[in-house]
């Protein structure tokens, strides 16, 4: 054990010398199979990072699921099966809907009507928050102006905006947007806020030294050492402007999934509310995959978001 | 080509209190002036905490003295610039940048078109033996690696003088004399005939011996030796055993006040 631990220790030569990973003897390949490499690489990373334990538990709870769905009656606890054909025949015609006075008698038109709401607050929302968390991070003056406006907009539950929402601006899509939109905007300030802040000022001391200006600095040191925190927090955000927005389109809207939850809530029917909720959940769940293939994609210089990198 | 400056490096009076939280003043840097020929190799010598870093940042331009004047070939230093390339203790490579991208960003600041950045960026990292990790991450190098980055960064950067502050004292007995090796070859092999002006920062005596053409000594913030070491290089381990060696050798012990025990010392002060 000694000997060998003394042995790697005389051997520093090749320790420090050896190539260090994968993506240094890429180096040496032609641009496009390197380009290739590196997508294929990233889509095998992402495979991997999917956890057969995770496959496991949703197995045991559609099992549970359905051996309680004997105990019940299907109008408490319908069986998953009949959920399921529930959900595909709804998806592009539930005509029951339309009896209930939603615009839209189809999942599909409804749930593309939310998600759009969910993109265009997410993006006004990260756009607003990231900008100003930045920037607050920064500049101490906006900092001490914005924080406590923000940090109040946190503490309060942001539900309670709804009704003033819903006075302003109607049961349009302007009051979920603006909802969601409040929501997303105090998440994501407080993760790039927290991200800069973190940035260690050594290296902004080393760029400087080498030259860089101002400018240089926010746009190679700022933004790039904050993306892995700030696409962290975006997924957070997302998560929670799945359900706010279907809330806020429960409380008061005439199109959305919420709106369909309210009807079929009002009908008594678990089984198109279990069919509604498994689709909400899939799209939430597909997009936040999508998102953390990007952060793995874009960050691939941070360690901690590989579940394979390691100092080699 | 303009002859090499008598004076690239020019202190006069400096001096750099701080305010501790206690409200205290406390003088880091006391009165110092010094001036340093162009293509010399100073190392700076002190106990920790004498000053010698202070010195260091404010030539630097990242911290103003509190009173004095540093000229540096020819113009007073008011903030950093690419004039004056700093190695630090802490790893300061980008880790979001390849190592190739890191050791051109001096280059890409200043709009030196990407072939030709390329081209000089490849050719340091190849004297600092890393040609192999060019497109790597800074994650998956060592220490020894990232300091090796660091250097191949500041000398692709092309500025004057070099500053180098306490820049192996994290590493290991064996990694450190390799890259005081690296350091000595590049500033050697410096093609445009003049060589840069270092700056060394170091507690470390016998690497001082190793590296300095002169060594200036400092303790409580005031410099108080300016010692030449004419010795030829290379210097091997036996030169640095040579009696001419040993007589600076002892003066810096001296200095630092390692050339008497510890624990008496303490006594005859109880």
């Amino acid at each position: 054990m000694a000997e060998a631990a003394k042995s790697s220790a005389t051997n520093w030569d090749a320790a420090d010398r050896r190539p260090p990973s994968a993506a240094a003897v890429r180096s040496n390949e032609k641009a496009t199979p390197r380009a290739n490499g590196r997508l294929t690489l990233s889509l095998r990373s992402g495979i991997r990072a999917v956890d057969p334990l995770r496959f496991l538990g949703l197995i045991i709870f559609v099992l549970a699921w359905y051996a309680l769905s004997f105990l019940f009656q299907p109008i408490i606890l319908p069986p998953p099966a009949a959920v399921l054909v529930r959900l595909l025949a709804d998806f592009w015609d539930a005509p029951n809907l339309s009896y209930y006075g939603v615009a839209e008698p189809n999942l599909y038109a409804n749930l593309i009507y939310t998600a759009e709401n969910v993109a265009i607050a997410v993006l006004i929302g990260a756009a607003i928050g990231i900008v100003c968390g930045l920037v607050s991070a920064r500049v101490s003056i906006f900092r001490a102006i914005v924080d406590p406006i923000m940090t109040t907009a946190g503490t309060v539950p942001i539900l309670v905006a709804a009704p003033f929402l819903l006075i302003w601006f109607g049961v349009g899509r302007e009051s979920a947007v603006g909802l969601v939109i409040f929501y997303v905007t105090v998440i994501m300030y407080l993760f790039a806020q927290k991200a800069a802040s973190n940035l260690n000022p050594i290296y902004e001391e080393f760029a400087r030294t080498l030259g860089a200006g101002q400018r240089q600095i926010v746009v190679d040191l700022l933004l790039p050492a904050t993306v892995p925190e700030i696409l962290g927090g975006l997924r957070i955000a997302l998560a929670g402007a799945w359900g706010l927005e279907a809330v806020s389109e429960l409380l008061g809207s005439q199109e959305g999934m919420g709106k369909v939850l309210e009807v079929l809530a009002g009908a008594t029917d678990p089984e198109g509310i279990m069919a509604t909720l498994l689709l909400l959940g899939f799209v939430a769940i597909s997009v936040d995959a999508a998102l953390a293939w990007i952060v793995a994609r874009f960050a691939g210089w941070n360690a901690g978001l590989h579940s394979g990198g390691s100092r080699t | 080509m303009n002859p090499p400056s008598n004076r690239m490096i020019e202190l006069v009076h400096v001096q750099r209190d701080f305010r501790r939280a206690d409200g205290q003043r406390v003088q880091a840097v006391v009165d110092v002036s010094f001036v340093i020929p162009e293509g010399q190799f100073v190392c700076l010598v002190g106990p920790s905490g004498c000053g010698k870093s202070t010195l260091l940042q404010m030539l630097a331009g990242l911290l103003p003295p509190s009173s004095g004047g540093i000229v540096v070939d020819g113009k007073e230093v008011s903030g950093p610039g690419p004039e004056r390339g700093v190695v630090f203790q802490k790893d300061s490579v980008f880790p979001w940048m390849r190592v190739i991208d890191n050791v051109e960003y001096g280059l890409k600041c200043r709009r030196v078109p990407p072939a030709e950045r390329r081209e000089i960026a490849r050719s340091y990292l190849r004297q600092v033996g890393l040609s192999h990790v060019e497109r790597a991450w800074p994650r998956e190098l060592s220490g020894g690696m990232l300091k090796r980055v660091a250097i191949a960064t500041v000398f692709a950067n092309g500025g004057r003088v070099l500053m180098l502050d306490e820049p192996f004292s994290a590493l290991d007995y064996v990694t450190r004399r390799q890259l005081q090796d690296v350091l000595l070859n590049l500033w050697s092999a410096d093609k445009s005939g003049v060589r840069k002006t270092v700056l060394f920062v170091t507690h470390d005596v016998d690497e001082a011996l190793a590296l300095a053409d002169r060594i200036l000594v400092f303790r409580s913030g005031c410099q108080v030796d300016d010692i030449p070491v004419e010795k030829a290089r290379p210097r091997s381990a036996d030169s640095l055993l040579e009696p001419d060696m040993i007589a600076i050798k002892r003066k810096l012990l001296h200095h630092i006040g390692l050339d008497r025990p510890a624990l008496p010392d303490a006594e005859a002060a109880a």
